[in-house]
């Protein structure tokens, strides 16, 4: 029986508090880019999905990601419904010096979040039912899989090598199309100001990409599982690369526009922070500053492309998220080293070219299942519920329409 | 103990399903109508 760590377990179980902070952080830093209007609603999907998942994850998710693979390793059985046998005491096949209940916590709140993500793309124009029962299809019938076939040991990805420390193909490639094909399918937002509609509250929106980028050492840092050198390592990693693409998108805004952006600067710091996930446990500090300059520059020029298209992905989540997540993916691929990470495998730099084709591939499948499955879940939701609210309701905005509150007084 | 767990989650799924959806204008019927009213009509103002 492995023996439990206090050092790593206090770690663990405060990594996990450390990513539930990221979704409240992320409402508002959605909910100070969408029309005052608009705001609580907002709130509200991330809000709610704290709810929802949180217990569809303890239900059936947890064993369906991480429970004893069904063969071919596509996904996991029911052997842990409602955490039946998911005890303290360690797991035989994942972190083994913390509880087994503290790894399947720290877990849930990467689950709880990747689906609040996708929300960015249909704010202001869903309808909250079929939010709802959206977010309940997609973190069981993509997230679930996706995580199982990269992080389970027994996931076919996983077995073919494909290198994701934290998450940048699970959490932000698998959530980034899909808000994509979200966007697609919903169609534009009535009533918008070209180029866009004008972030109603910029400090709201500063403030939660300061709780994202701090709740974001949790979610790297403790994915080394142990409160060790890797989590020191991928603690640095994470900042460095967020403060790269911060001064980074600043600068070409600054260069492109005439003025350095304060929401640049929080996006861009979001940026760095999703390219940085998938590598922050296999690549040195110096690389982090590679990379975070390097998708500072790619989510610039991806946003751009986005405004100059008819796709209202209405708070860029693909953007970021979707274009991030890929370009770390494949950094990963080029800068990965083992004597970062002796678990991990070298990169295309250190001598592994290799490591870059299996990453690409990952990105193929990972990207074409989760806009596949997005569609068809978006497909049989609208025949329950309409997707779409009616105009009146999109007008009239949906914090009172839906949910019948107003987020200030006039 | 597991089934009753998956039972009640049903259950909430069923009621989410099945719940009254404000989908045309707004149905405030109680004293904070007025006021309400009054925000919506300045809020749209404010985001024209």
């Amino acid at each position: 029986m492995p023996e439990i760590s206090a050092g790593d377990t206090a770690w663990v179980l405060m990594s996990a508090a450390l990513v539930m902070l990221m979704t409240p952080g992320l409402a508002l830093f959605y909910g100070g880019l969408v029309r005052r209007k608009n705001v609580l609603s907002t709130i509200m999907h991330s809000f709610f999905i704290l709810g929802l998942v949180s217990v569809t994850w303890v239900l059936w998710g947890y064993t369906l990601a991480f429970g004893p693979d069904t063969g071919f390793g596509i996904i996991g059985g029911f052997e842990w419904l409602a955490l039946e046998g998911v005890t303290g005491e360690p797991s035989d096949v994942y972190a083994s010096t913390v509880p087994h209940l503290a790894f399947m916590a720290f877990q849930m709140m990467f689950a709880i979040i990747t689906p609040a993500l996708i929300t960015g793309a249909f704010a202001e124009r869903k309808r909250f039912k079929a939010f709802v029962l959206f977010a309940i299809a997609w973190s069981t019938l993509v997230y679930a899989p996706i995580a199982h076939w990269v992080w389970s040991p027994d996931g076919w990805l996983f077995g073919l090598g494909v290198l994701d420390f934290a998450g940048g193909t699970v959490v932000h490639l698998s959530s980034g199309v899909a808000a994509l094909v979200a966007a697609l399918f919903i169609g534009r937002r009535a009533g918008l100001i070209e180029p866009a509609t004008e972030p109603h509250d910029v400090p709201m929106t500063v403030l939660g990409a300061a709780l994202l980028w701090f709740g974001w050492f949790g979610f790297n840092a403790g994915s080394a599982l142990g409160a060790n050198g890797l989590a020191a390592t991928a603690f640095v990693t994470t900042n460095t690369a967020a403060a790269m693409a911060a001064i980074t998108w600043v600068t070409i805004s600054w260069l492109h526009r005439g003025t350095p952006s304060v929401i640049g600067a929080a996006i861009g710091a979001v940026a760095g922070l999703v390219a940085i996930t998938p590598a922050a446990g296999f690549v040195t500090p110096a690389a982090a500053i590679l990379i975070g300059f390097g998708v500072g520059a790619a989510c610039y020029g991806a946003s751009l492309l986005r405004l100059r298209s008819h796709v209202d992905d209405a708070l860029d989540v693909f953007a970021v998220h979707g274009v991030g997540g890929a370009f770390g993916a494949l950094a990963t691929g080029v800068f990965a080293t083992t004597a970062v990470n002796a678990a991990g495998a070298n990169g295309l730099l250190n001598g592994n070219p290799g490591q870059l084709i299996t990453q690409a591939f990952g990105v193929v499948v990972v990207a074409s299942y989760s806009a596949l499955a997005t569609g068809g879940i978006l497909y049989l939701v609208n025949l329950v519920t309409p997707i779409r609210v009616t105009g009146d309701v999109e007008e009239t905005g949906l914090d009172l329409a839906q949910h019948g509150e107003i987020a200030y007084q006039p | 103990m597991v089934i009753a767990a998956l039972v009640t989650f049903a259950a909430l799924l069923a009621a989410w399903i099945l719940a009254p959806d404000r989908s045309g204008q707004p149905q405030l019927t109680d004293d904070a109508a007025a006021p309400q009213a009054a925000a919506r009509i300045a809020l749209a103002a404010l985001d024209r």
